[in-house]
């Protein structure tokens, strides 16, 4: 097998496999929602286990694939007899142990193809929960380790008793005896399957170990003395010999002319005694043994990799933004200011690069790879794609490129949303490629990259495109123009869609449309500190571009003052600070304040009207501007003085806030140095107004 | 040369069995990843044989074996099946399945296994 173990079956297996657990995992987290697993997850969860547990074995990962087992054979427990009572979390905890553990060997695996860790305490752990379901639910003593079906008696119609054997008429009675090859398994299968070739060939059919189907067991006896069988017929001995020659992995066939079958009765009851031992213990004997083999061959490996609780990880980075502000309120304390303190300065230096190393590593902590959030979009276009009766092909780009924990739990949702309108509006049915002279199968591109510190997520297709006068029409319908359309560029009219209250498609389907608009995407990414952006071409394809910050949680920021009111601004929307020239200002007859800038002109923002705070300084000249721009959009905000720059926490607004009213422009507050609270403005809030 | 559809879920378990299939001269004219693409593909496809999964999504392997099977009742069908599965695999000969494989399989027990059908 180890000709199987080459580089791609590893790649595909660690795909699949993590894959699978993203997939176990969002069942988890969904039914942790609900407290119960509905019978769907229940299969689905069996169905990841059966897969990684067949896997992991192809592949010589034992303890992975017997820990799956475990998991799997609890969950046929769970799906077949439907516990009442069942301790829910710890129930979860076990397979978030078990997903987790899965997972670690998977980065190992990764890392230098070994898996090291021992899941036997896990395993344990399973069983036993397995067990005290058993108890607790009483359900007969008989135990289900086996993945037996209850058989039908019907499927026994093959086998004729003992006691139907007397006074057989005519034919001749052959003996057969079938010793397969080594390492076939399934031997009482393999019997099974040459009774039920005999199916019109042959009749009065008897066979020894009788209970092949009912009892797994047999085929370590098969194994031993080979499949023994009687059978009346009028073919020839050469004839059925032929037949069971044709047996898959047959070793040795022992063929005969008898005269009587007493034999086997005999032979059947003696068997009977031997067979008495009960099936549970037997195999719960061979798990032991063979957890407790593997137990010995597993090399102790040293774990690089540790799993840690995301709470703490948030807590942590919680407590660093706390430090960054400490900081700030120790080195610009108002009690220091004017003060000469060349020690106090050096030491303060010394303080911040170790603050921003720390900060620096917290950070580096909580990245994780997109791949996880991209692959979940593989299932979507599966799922979706079937159904719709599209044939799509999604291609991943980039996934490994890391983002903070947070906003990968933001980006989530939008990305399953853009791929579903993707897949619905977008790619078109196979007929219609064809008939457009494209290939049938629709290929999406899902794609990330690093751009300063931000990072692209592009999603680009190669479906039908906007139509741009169908966009048009709906929001002039919605009365979402906000300049006349002879002013608009292309891409302007392309974004309308992602306003509130917009939908080109008259029909909701099952995917996207719901009521619900793209502008939830803007939303979604904008709470992040992002921007969506689109742009298409007709019948060739569109192209939906996120841009997201690499991380939230500290930003670096301008502070400036408007009266008694600080604000923040990102630091990487600025692009200048200046004081203006009188000649520089435009005022418009409608009172639009506009400023020329090297023969650019710029809207003029001033924060004290917008937010309604008293100033003195309301004078262009006594003042200063800020420049900002976000997606090719710019402004100047008008402020009294700049303060100085600095790292800040970004904090969200509280709830008592944003739930009596939305306060367009703001991204959330800052504590400064001082103690004071800073309103961080969110400039596409403000460019887009 | 024989064609073979795969049916499996798991794409890891497909690239297995195609690999071992493809290098000892067998045509792969299809995948599915499930029991009803597994059946679609067989209608369109009409591979001398069909590799099936019994544990996928949407449709189960015997209930794709019970549909290929009325499609073409002499389809060549079989099982791949999993330590635990003999009641499965018991249901899927009586349905008429061929033969089949034990996961974790070797090249060797997949071409044997192929070569008897």
């Amino acid at each position: 097998m180890s000709k199987l173990t080459r580089d791609p079956m590893l790649e595909m297996f660690i795909f699949e496999t993590a894959q699978l657990l993203e997939q176990l995992e969002q069942i988890i987290i969904n039914s942790e929602k609900t407290k119960s697993y509905s019978d769907q997850n229940i299969n689905e969860i069996f169905r990841i286990m059966h897969t990684i547990k067949g896997s992991s074995a192809m592949m010589l990962y034992d303890d992975i694939s017997i820990l799956a087992h475990s998991i799997e054979d609890l969950f046929y427990f769970i799906r077949e007899r439907r516990p009442l009572s069942m301790d829910f979390s710890e129930l979860t905890d076990l397979i978030l142990d078990g997903a987790d553990f899965i997972k670690t060997e998977l980065s190992k695996i990764e890392a230098d193809g070994k898996a090291g860790g021992k899941p036997d305490e896990l395993i344990e752990s399973i069983k036993k929960f397995l067990l005290t379901l058993k108890d607790k639910n009483l359900i007969e003593d008989e135990i289900c380790i086996t993945k037996e079906k209850p058989v039908p008696k019907k499927e026994q119609r093959y086998y004729i008793g003992s006691d139907d054997l007397s006074g057989i008429p005519v034919k001749k009675t052959l003996k057969a005896t079938i010793y397969f090859e080594e390492g076939c398994r399934m031997e009482n299968v393999r019997a099974f399957s040459i009774i039920h070739n005999f199916k019109g060939i042959a009749s009065d059919i008897s066979y020894y170990p009788s209970d092949i189907i009912e009892n797994d067991e047999t085929e370590e006896i098969i194994r031993k003395e080979g499949f023994c069988v009687y059978l009346k017929t009028e073919y020839s001995l050469d004839t059925i010999r032929e037949i069971l020659m044709q047996t898959v992995f047959l070793r040795h066939l022992e063929l005969e002319e008898v005269d009587q079958v007493d034999e086997v009765i005999q032979r059947q009851r003696s068997k009977e005694i031997i067979l008495e031992d009960p099936l549970p213990a037997t195999i719960e004997a061979k798990m032991v043994e063979r957890v407790q083999s593997i137990e010995a061959q597993t090399h102790s490996l040293n774990q690089s990799i540790i799993s840690v609780n995301v709470s703490r990880l948030d807590k942590l980075m919680d407590l660093v933004g706390e430090m960054v502000i400490a900081e700030a309120m120790v080195v610009q304390n108002p009690d220091l200011k004017e003060l000469e303190l060349d020690n106090f300065e050096k030491a303060a230096r010394q303080l911040n690069k170790i603050t921003g190393e720390i900060q620096d590593i917290v950070m580096a902590i909580r990245m994780v790879p997109l791949s996880g959030t991209f692959h979940k979009m593989h299932r979507i276009v599966r799922d979706m794609s079937k159904r719709l009766k599209k044939d799509v092909n999604l291609d991943i780009i980039g996934e490994e490129i890391e983002v903070d924990k947070n906003i990968i739990e933001h980006i989530s949702d939008p990305l399953m949303h853009l791929m579903r309108n993707t897949l619905d509006h977008g790619i078109e049915t196979t007929e219609e490629r064809l008939a457009k002279g494209k290939t049938p199968t629709g290929t999406i591109v899902l794609e990330a990259k690093n751009v300063g510190s931000d990072v692209l997520i592009i999603i680009k297709d190669d479906g039908k495109g906007l139509d741009k006068e169908k966009i048009l029409k709906k929001a002039r319908e919605n009365g979402l123009l906000y300049k006349s359309e002879e002013d608009m560029t292309d891409k302007e009219i392309y974004n309308l869609i992602f306003l509130p209250g917009f939908s080109t498609k008259d029909s909701v389907t099952e995917y996207s449309g719901r009521g619900v608009g793209m502008d939830v995407v803007t939303r979604n990414i904008e709470t992040i500190g992002g921007t969506v952006s689109v742009d298409s071409v007709l019948d060739k394809g569109t192209m939906v571009t996120l841009k997201i910050p690499l991380t939230l949680a500290i930003i670096d920021g301008m502070n400036i003052k408007v009266g008694k009111s600080c604000y923040t601004i990102p630091t990487i929307s600025i692009k200048e600070s200046f004081r203006p020239l009188e000649k520089d200002i435009i005022i418009e007859p409608n009172g639009n304040e506009m400023i020329m800038v090297r023969g650019q002109c710029y809207p003029i923002l001033r924060l004290h009207k917008l937010y309604g705070v008293n100033t003195e300084t309301t004078e262009f000249m006594d003042g200063i501007f800020v420049m900002v721009e976000q997606d090719e959009k710019a402004l100047c905000i008008f402020a009294d003085e700049l303060v100085g720059q600095q790292q800040v926490v970004v904090k969200l607004l509280p709830n008592y806030i944003t739930n009596f009213k939305k306060i367009n422009g703001l991204a959330g507050c800052t504590l400064l140095g001082d103690g004071s609270i800073s309103l961080i403005l969110d400039i596409a809030g403000l460019t887009n107004v | 040369m024989k064609s073979v559809l795969i049916v499996d879920d798991a794409a890891f378990m497909r690239m297995a069995i195609k690999k071992i299939l493809e290098k000892n001269g067998y045509e792969i004219v299809g995948e599915a990843e499930n029991g009803e693409e597994g059946v679609k593909k067989y209608n369109e496809l009409r591979p001398d044989i069909v590799t099936l999964d019994i544990t996928m999504p949407e449709m189960d392997g015997l209930t794709a074996l019970k549909a290929i099977k009325t499609i073409d009742k002499n389809a060549k069908v079989i099982i791949v099946s999993a330590m635990g599965q003999e009641a499965f695999v018991r249901d899927a000969i009586m349905r008429g399945a061929q033969s089949f494989i034990v996961k974790p399989f070797t090249e060797e027990h997949v071409l044997k296994v192929l070569s008897s059908v």
